[in-house]
This record gives structure tokens, sequence and C-alpha cells, in this order.
């Protein structure tokens, strides 16, 4: 059991630290979702060895909101594109003066 | 057995996810993190979740995957492969997710829960499907249907954020 708390753990941290570290907006989505499917193999390892369904059902809410958030954040992409010609975080600041 | 495949497919999936991290062109961090989904539903069938697997594959490795490789068709593929890798004040959030890692393997090993029934309860006549289906529609049907309007309204959020022409 310990083995897949592991993966999920640095799933989740390899996300984190991506998302923290680069650059490239896509690649922060990507990371994104890395860290989305970490959680998603916790809630599966546990639904294994508490012998209870309900992990597999909620890992299908979390499918479908990872599905959402990337449609909406791959819009906000695709506006800041139009606007700035790039993708590079350090370039998405409209809202600052 | 079962344990040299869960080292296998273990390190597919933790590999693809530090080619994410590490490499600087995103069409191959994309193909790292397709390879990544894919080791994903290799530890969801050991697990026996197989429909969950069938589901990872479809809507991470298939939709997901398409359409982040979608919007990266329609952008200027130079401007894309030129982005610098990192923040230039990469250190510190580094060291900071190294702090998570260690702390959530530290959860990991002093976890300890009553393990009588491991692997139970998780098929109907045999059916992981059935299963679930019963579970869902039984207990969780509210929301099952708060999900249907997140995607709605996610799916409408999309379309006015790209078509309003910000100045």
């Amino acid at each position: 059991m310990t083995g897949y708390l592991v993966v999920s753990a640095l799933l989740i941290a390899i996300g984190a630290t991506g998302v923290m570290i680069r650059r490239n907006f896509m690649i922060v989505l990507m990371s994104l979702e890395i860290m989305i499917n970490g959680a998603g193999l916790f809630l599966i390892a546990m639904s294994y060895y508490l012998g209870n369904v309900s992990g597999q059902v909620m890992f299908i809410f979390i499918a479908a909101v990872a599905a959402s958030e990337t449609a909406v954040g791959l819009a906000i992409a695709v506006m800041m594109y139009k606007k700035k010609k790039s993708i590079d975080i350090n370039d998405f600041s409209i809202l600052r003066k | 057995m079962e344990g040299i495949m869960f080292y296998i497919i273990s390190i597919i999936t933790v590999g693809g996810g530090l080619g994410v991290l590490l490499s600087k062109n995103p069409y191959r961090a994309a193909m790292w993190m397709i390879f990544s989904f894919f080791g994903i539903a290799g530890l969801f069938v050991m697990l026996h979740a197989q429909f969950n697997a069938m589901l990872q594959i479809i809507v991470y490795a298939g939709a997901i995957a398409v359409m982040i490789m979608l919007v990266m068709m329609i952008m200027d593929r130079r401007m894309l492969e030129s982005l610098e890798r990192f923040n230039p004040q990469a250190y510190w959030p580094a060291l900071i997710g190294l702090a998570l890692l260690a702390d959530l393997s530290f959860l990991a090993y002093k976890f300890k829960i009553n393990m009588s029934n491991v692997g139970k309860n998780l098929t109907i006549n045999g059916s992981n499907t059935q299963m679930i289906g019963e579970i869902l529609f039984k207990h969780y049907l509210l929301p099952f249907e708060v999900t249907a309007i997140i995607l709605l309204v996610a799916l409408i959020g999309a379309v006015v954020l790209t078509k309003k022409d910000i100045s």
C-alpha cells in the first residue's frame, strides 16, 4: 500500500513544482493535470484497500472537474495569446496597472 | 511478479511526470504527459478499477491531451519553443516542492488503516462497472447532477472567454 501512496505523493509534488517553476502556460496546465491524477490515484488506492467503491465514484467527478478546468484554462490561454502573442506567464498581467 | 509490474509502471508514471517538469519543448511535454496517463491507467488496473482505467485513457489521454495539443497547434511554434524553461527565481519553489514531497512521503509511511477487507466490495456479479453505477445513482445522484451543471458552465465560460476581445 505504501508504494501506491508514495507514487501519488511523487505525482502531486512534481505537479506542484511544475506549476511553480515553469514559465510556459501550457506546461503549467499539464502540471495541473499531473497533480489531479496524483489525487485520483490516492482515491483509487484507498478504495481498493478499504474495500469501498465510493473512491472510484469520486474519481469520475474528479475527471469531469479536470476536463472543465482544462477547458477554461485553455480559453484563458487563447485569450492572452490573441492579446499578447505570447503565453509566457510573466506577460499575463493585464489586471495590473 | 506483481511487485515487478508495479515498479515498472511506477517508473513509467513518475518518469512521465518528470518529463513534463523538465522538457523545454511543450510538444514533447505533452507526449510525456500522455505517457504518464497510460502509466496511471496501468496502476488502476492493478488496483482492480478496470472501469476507471478505461475512463482515464478515454478522458485524459484522449480528450484533455488532444485539447491541449489542438490549442498548441494554432499558436506560433517558434514562440512556443523559444520560451525560457524556468523562472529566474526557481530555487525556492523547487525547495517547497521537495518539502511537500518529504511531507507526503512521511504521511504515506505513517499511514495505517484496517486491512481486513482489502479488495472486497469492488464488484457486483463480477462487474466493476455495475457496482460503480449502483453506488453512483443510489448515493451520489445530487453530486452527479451538479457535475453536469459544472460542465455546462465551463463550456459557456470557455466560449465567452475566447469570443470576447479584450483591449
